[in-house]
């Protein structure tokens, strides 16, 4: 389907937010789905790049997608303008399952792992008031959208540096709670999720983790993008049966 | 004027259109079927069955190049018990013909698998793997040696009831004395080519970016290659030809029968564009009108 560019605006030195709008079923968004986004009309680039969905908003028929540029393909993105059009598959993917009532809910977001944890937090402040919202960057500049966050949860800001909130991982900043959670989710680097799960591990709570991989199709047709089950004797397809899958069930 | 005829008959099996999805590029049909009737294809080709599970390489498995892709998944399925209980059932419903690409490590892995799918009666044809780079045993270690691969073309015949198509690689020093060896041997048909074996280095690391390090090439950046060695091959055989290697529009899969192809492979392109083979197949018919071509046969293998 073709969307349109709303707006684009950079949110730090390389990582760009775009409002895209069209023809698209936004009702149907599950948090932590994503598109894949042909990069130009020609050779140059024949795989298209998945991103995660940041927020879907059905009233204003908008979906919200947030990247940083890590190559070409992110770098001809990032030059789009208000008025471009995009080819864009979607959304794709198994999302993020929603938590029971009332439940207390910690939300987990590395670097450019964040976005996608947007959505989440609209989504399960449906459900609940007890939201923690921990967000980890490399440092203050890097930081971004946290007026959005704070206004859907408790938030706390761990940079690596400490120029802003806590200074650490996001792992570190997880000592100083005086609470247990029902629900974990989260999205960031694979070694931010495995320090994630290595610290919940026998606790009574559910996690989930939205992994990353370099995709070809995006649908689950070419087994490119393959994550291992935790016994690692099977494979699940990251853009098929993922790319949120319970921490208990893959090896990260 | 009456519309143009696309069909054609490959190995004795009758396709309304000579273009056919890639093995490896389309799983087992279910996802592209959420974007289009797979009723529209010539038939669908399954990804490489073996005998036993495969989980395939490490990632990363995939990653773009200049006008291409590499690839090196491995060979990943769940075994061909598991493809004729789960996949090839529900595909036979969806009025297409099927060809199932078939690999192995020994030439009895070949046979039975080949028996098992022809006993299954749920496929039209298989495609014979012999040219898969991205695995340590079997697939180009039978794909290189014309003696070999004739033995295992006979061995297949004998025990597979429906037409033997043999997938051809081009990292060979003669394709043609190759696929000689597969007519001789008694092959229903060629298909050609596989993947050209690459690798791309990530400057950051300085490593190879794919864990296996090497992969197979596809993508348009293949596409002369290809078009040479169908051209070579079809001088020479007179079993059918399916012709791949980059194919992206209806002029290129034109390009191909031109070159001799009577059918057409199309890999890459479904990732690109998942409407990549309708698109495809209707800009061969445009192609037909606009010259005014009543059948394929009018200009199958006119650049020979």
């Amino acid at each position: 389907m073709i969307l349109e560019i709303e707006y684009i605006n950079n949110l730090t030195s390389d990582i760009w937010e775009m409002k895209l709008n069209g023809d698209f079923p936004f009702n149907n968004v599950q948090a932590g789905q994503f598109i894949n986004i042909r990069i130009k009309d020609s050779y140059d680039h024949l795989l298209r790049r998945p991103i995660s969905i940041a927020e879907a908003n059905t009233d204003m028929q908008s979906l919200t997608i947030v990247f940083r540029v890590v190559g070409q393909g992110t770098k001809w993105l990032s030059q789009r303008q208000k008025g471009d059009k995009l080819d864009v598959m979607g959304p794709l993917g198994v999302g993020f399952p929603l938590p029971d009532y009332n439940r207390k809910v910690l939300i987990v977001g590395g670097g450019v792992g964040v976005p996608p944890l947007y959505q989440l937090a609209v989504d399960v402040s449906k459900y609940t008031k007890n939201v923690h919202i921990l967000l980890g960057f490399r440092n203050a500049r890097e930081c971004f959208w946290q007026e959005k966050f704070a206004d859907k949860g408790e938030l706390v800001i761990a940079t690596e540096d400490g120029s802003r909130g806590v200074r650490g991982f996001v792992t570190d900043a997880l000592k100083a709670y005086k609470s247990y959670w029902d629900y974990v989710y989260a999205c960031g680097p694979r070694p931010m999720l495995k320090a994630l799960k290595q610290y919940f591990q026998g606790q009574d709570v559910k996690g989930y983790v939205s992994l990353e991989e370099r995709m070809a199709c995006g649908v689950g047709a070419c087994y490119g993008c393959v994550c291992s089950s935790e016994d690692r004797g099977e494979n699940f397809r990251i853009c098929k049966e993922g790319p949120v899958f319970p921490w208990g069930e893959v090896d990260i | 004027m009456s519309k143009p005829d696309l069909s054609v008959e490959i190995a004795g099996i009758k396709l309304k259109n000579p273009v056919m999805p890639a093995s490896g590029c389309f799983g087992y049909g279910r996802e592209y079927s959420k974007y289009y009737s797979l009723s529209k294809l010539g038939a669908v080709v399954v990804k490489a069955t073996t005998l036993k599970r495969r989980l395939g390489n490490p990632t990363p498995r995939v990653t773009e190049v200049t006008a291409g892709m590499l690839n090196a998944i491995g060979l990943a399925n769940p075994g061909v018990e598991q493809v004729v209980k789960e996949e090839l059932p529900w595909l036979a419903d969806q009025n297409v013909p099927i060809i199932v690409n078939i690999a192995g490590e020994t030439v009895s892995e070949y046979c039975q698998v080949a028996e098992i799918i022809s006993h299954s009666g749920l496929a039209q044809a298989v495609e014979l793997n012999v040219s898969c780079p991205n695995v340590k045993l079997g697939g180009l270690t039978f794909g290189a040696d014309p003696v070999i691969l004739a033995d295992l073309v006979r061995q297949v015949k004998k025990v597979c009831c429906i037409p033997v198509i043999v997938k051809l690689s081009p990292n060979v020093t003669s394709i043609t004395e190759l696929a000689l060896a597969a007519e001789q041997a008694g092959a229903d048909g060629i298909s050609l080519i596989n993947t050209l074996i690459g690798m791309k280095i990530d400057l950051k690391t300085r490593k190879p970016v794919l864990a296996n390090k090497i992969g197979g090439l596809s993508g348009p950046a293949i596409k002369p290659v290809a078009l040479r060695m169908v051209y070579e091959t079809a001088r020479i055989v007179n079993i059918p030809i399916i012709g791949m290697g980059g194919i992206y529009k209806g002029e290129d899969a034109v390009e191909f029968i031109m070159a001799g192809a009577s059918g057409v492979m199309v890999g890459t392109a479904n990732f690109t564009d998942p409407y990549a083979c309708p698109k495809i197949i209707a800009g061969i018919e445009s192609f037909m009108i606009a010259q005014g071509l009543k059948s394929l046969e009018d200009i199958r293998g006119c650049a020979l």
